[in-house]
């Protein structure tokens, strides 16, 4: 993959990214309260991790957060842009939800079809993000015939193109083998580089390997622990002993707080 | 290779008629055996293929119009919930009247042209058009909707770009179905008042006893709907496009 | 005393088992009609009413088909054994080669009619030019219009013919047709009547068409040998003579237990079947037939002139 600095500085000289803020966030489904008075803040141009074991509420929080879940939510959700968060957060899903019938490069400028904002120019944007990504040769045709790796990147283009500088990932990378995952973590660590991501995964290494923060959550309602920061930048190496050592920690925290 | 199937199949079903006929002794008014009814259909060619074009006009307009009013009926069902309310009752309605008791009616008030019989075959397509392409639209994938919504799509955009894709493949479905049934239609209308038609002509032939007559213009109808199937089949898979099946061969219906 | 119970127990059982062998000993026979039960039937229900045929040992059952079509059918392929059928359609049976013998006449004439509008404007056949004709589907009537208008100078080309099915007067009241053929001349005239719009009658073998019974009783080629068929004959018979001589009471014995038989149509459709009625059922006039097979032939419906013999007989009389 080439290294390109036009994309690895593109949310430098935009505005900076907000910071994410959640004051006294309740939220229910009819039967389970999931949170209750829940304070949290994501970090402007940080990328945040959140970490859980499997329904405690970690998906939950990132789609109030999108705006996608809004009944039986009370408390405030604020960018610190001033903004409400209608408009400004990019999404990217477990499944690539690449649109069968249209080409990967129509697929990466979605967002703008839909809007009716597509031109000419978005169009060859989406044409340098595939090439540096690799799949400039695969831009008219259809996903069917892509890797679930190579999808994946698609999809991580599509969000890129949104140009929105939230970004949130609900386990982005978990259908995917190993090996593919740690270089779509590479891509995606440099590309989307200035923007505040949170993400949301269960495997503790990516957690490590991309966030310069991990929370854990546990608990019903669910609470998040502090703060966990990892020494140096994202993407780091698997095999630094510090990463290790924090692998353990977390391992701890996700057990020891599950019996709670 | 794909032409070769069909006509093995159609020789096979050919020999099993011989057979039935020359081991059961059925006589030629009941059961004419294949050899009499392609002697029957050449020497009425004439004849059958004019009733055929009419037939084959009726069908295919019953098609369209049914086809076009079944659309229109699923989208407004999807733009609208207040209105789907009232659409949906008169929907499933359409379907449980039975044509033969409509037929009648229609014949009394359009006529004994081909407008009665058009609309006999719109009514018979009407149901399952709309209902595969209103199914198909309304169970779009979830997460492709919630993108949409992350992303601020307009409203128009999502049925235009998203739900309106994601139902062909049901719409085309459901579109098969009605190439099958609309000939029924068709030929039903016509049996209730007519002057043209492959119906109209099997109606005669029953009444002085030319079976074999009868059976060459059902054979030929029967021709004739299986092209019509055929033709429809392969429009759709071309229209939806990417419905590969997984190993990435196209494969018909047929 | 004890004896006397015993004595009419004995009465009793032997009456019944002589009834019962009386039974036993009973013919049954399936008599398809050619449509709904209507007086063109009547003579056949007197008799099933009067026990003409129980009388003879014979158990008569009556079906009604779905299709006037099939009844020919039925009998050919052995579910029937007697059809009422139509003396001009049995030719073009007995030409594809089904198995068929005429053993009696029902309706000794024709009661094919062409019907217009009584204030319609067509008062004579040659009016009919350019003019709509709806028909049923019977596989004749086309022949009759043509011979029909030939009799005027036109050919069929002269008018615009459309099948209406069964749909006769409705077509007529609606004025989708100008005129309707097919319509039975006890029936639909009556029935026109009685919505208050009266029809013109032109009755077909005024114009043309050589004079046949419009309905007819058939058989199986190879079955007549057996004595049913005569005895079901001298059956028919005694019921036409029954209605001639008591006609109102052969209207109840119509009805009876069919009340929905009694309608004002269907009274007004007996009235004037009663002297349609072949007289002697039995009865061949063997030249009246063989005029109306040259006439089919020669209007091109059947393919040859069969042997008299093979499509029609009078059956010979059974033992004494």
């Amino acid at each position: 993959m080439h290294n390109s600095t036009k994309i690895g500085t593109r949310f430098e000289g935009h505005p900076a990214a907000p910071n994410v803020t959640l004051e006294q966030v309740s939220f229910a489904y009819p039967d389970e309260q999931i949170f209750r008075s829940l304070n949290f803040t994501v970090q402007s141009g940080q990328w945040t991790c959140l970490i859980g074991a499997s329904g405690c509420g970690k998906s939950t929080l990132l789609r109030l957060i999108s705006g996608i879940l809004q009944e039986g939510l009370s408390g405030q959700i604020n960018f610190s842009n001033g903004n409400n968060h209608k408009g400004l957060t990019a999404w990217m899903s477990q499944k690539d939800l690449l649109l069968p019938w249209l080409s990967v490069v129509d697929n990466v400028c979605l967002g703008a079809r839909l809007r009716g904002e597509m031109t000419a120019r978005k169009r060859s944007m989406a044409m340098s993000l595939l090439e540096d990504a690799g799949l400039g040769e695969y831009a008219d045709v259809l996903p069917s015939s892509l890797s679930g790796g190579m999808r994946q990147r698609v999809a991580l283009l599509r969000t890129l193109m949104e140009e929105r500088s939230v970004i949130l990932m609900d386990e982005p990378f978990s259908a995917l083998d190993a090996l593919t995952r740690l270089k779509l973590q590479d891509l995606a660590a440099r590309l989307v580089e200035g923007a505040t991501v949170l993400m949301v995964t269960h495997d503790p290494l990516e957690a490590l390997r991309l966030g310069h923060r991990i929370y854990v959550m546990t608990g019903r309602p669910a609470k998040l622990s502090d703060a966990l920061i990892p020494p140096g930048s994202p993407p780091r190496n698997p095999g630094d002993s510090a990463i290790i050592s924090m692998q353990a920690t977390l391992l701890a925290r996700l057990e020891g707080r599950d019996n709670a | 290779m794909i032409i070769i199937r069909p006509i093995v199949i159609l020789f096979g079903l050919v020999l099993i008629w011989q057979t039935i006929v020359l081991v059961t002794g059925v006589p030629a008014y009941i059961l004419p055996g294949p050899i009499s009814v392609a002697e029957a259909a050449l020497s009425h060619a004439g004849p059958l293929c004019e009733h055929a074009m009419t037939t084959l006009l009726e069908i295919i307009a019953g098609l369209l119009i049914g086809t076009l009013l079944g659309a229109l009926n699923a989208l407004v069902m999807i733009a609208s919930r207040s209105l789907k309310r009232w659409l949906l009752p008169v929907l499933v309605i359409s379907q449980a009247i039975p044509v033969f008791a409509l037929a009648p009616l229609l014949v009394l008030w359009l006529g004994y042209g081909m407008s009665s019989k058009i609309a006999m075959a719109v009514l018979i397509i009407f149901f399952p058009v709309t209902a595969a392409f209103y199914d198909g639209m309304r169970s779009t994938e979830p997460e492709w909707l919630e993108l949409a919504q992350v992303m601020n799509a307009k409203p128009m955009a999502i049925i235009r770009q998203i739900r309106i894709p994601a139902a062909l493949p049901a719409f085309a479905s459901g579109l098969r179905v009605a190439t099958a049934v609309a000939p029924i239609g068709a030929v039903v209308g016509e049996w209730v008042g007519s002057s043209k038609g492959l119906g109209f002509y099997m109606l005669h032939a029953n009444a002085r006893m030319q079976i074999d007559i009868m059976f060459a213009a059902l054979s030929l109808l029967c021709i004739v709907s299986l092209t019509l199937y055929f033709l429809v089949d392969r429009t759709m898979i071309k229209i939806v496009y990417w419905q590969k099946e997984g190993n990435k061969k196209e494969e018909s219906h047929l | 005393m004890k004896h006397k119970y015993l004595i009419v127990f004995f009465i009793v059982t032997a009456l019944l088992g002589g009834a019962s062998n009386a039974l036993a000993a009973s013919e049954k026979m399936t008599v398809v009609l050619d449509w709904f039960i209507n007086p063109d039937h009547g003579p056949l229900f007197i008799a099933l009413e009067k026990g003409f045929f129980s009388r003879r040992g014979l158990d008569v059952r009556f079906q009604v088909p779905s299709n006037p079509n099939d009844p020919p059918k039925l009998v050919a392929a052995k579910s029937a054994d007697i059809a009422v059928s139509y003396q001009p359609q049995h030719y073009l049976y007995v030409d594809q080669g089904l198995p068929l013998v005429r053993i009696a006449t029902l309706v000794a004439t024709p009661l094919n009619t062409l019907v217009v509008l009584a204030d319609s404007d067509i008062k004579n056949l040659a009016q009919l030019k350019g003019k709509t004709v709806g028909y049923s589907i019977g596989g004749f009537e086309t022949v009759i219009l043509k011979v029909m208008l030939e009799s005027q100078g036109l050919s069929l080309d002269a008018v615009k013919l459309v099948n209406v099915n069964f749909s006769l007067s409705p077509s007529l009241f609606s004025k989708s047709t100008d005129a309707v053929i097919g319509a039975f001349r006890n029936f639909e005239l009556n029935q026109m009547d009685i919505e208050g719009r009266p029809g013109r009658a032109f009755y077909v073998e005024e114009y043309g068409i050589p004079s046949y019974d419009e309905l007819i009783l058939v058989a199986r080629r190879d079955d007549i040998k057996s004595l049913k068929f005569r005895k079901f004959v001298d059956a028919l018979e005694e019921g036409v003579q029954f209605l001639v001589n008591h006609p109102d009471e052969s209207w109840e014995l119509f009805i009876r237990g069919r009340k929905d038989l009694d309608s004002q149509l269907n009274r007004l459709a007996w009235r004037d079947t009663l002297f349609r009625f072949a007289l002697r059922p039995g009865a061949l006039d063997q030249a009246r037939y063989q005029r109306f097979a040259k006439f089919l032939k020669k209007q091109g419906l059947i393919k040859k002139i069969p042997q008299l013999d093979l499509y029609a007989v009078e059956l010979p009389i059974g033992h004494p």
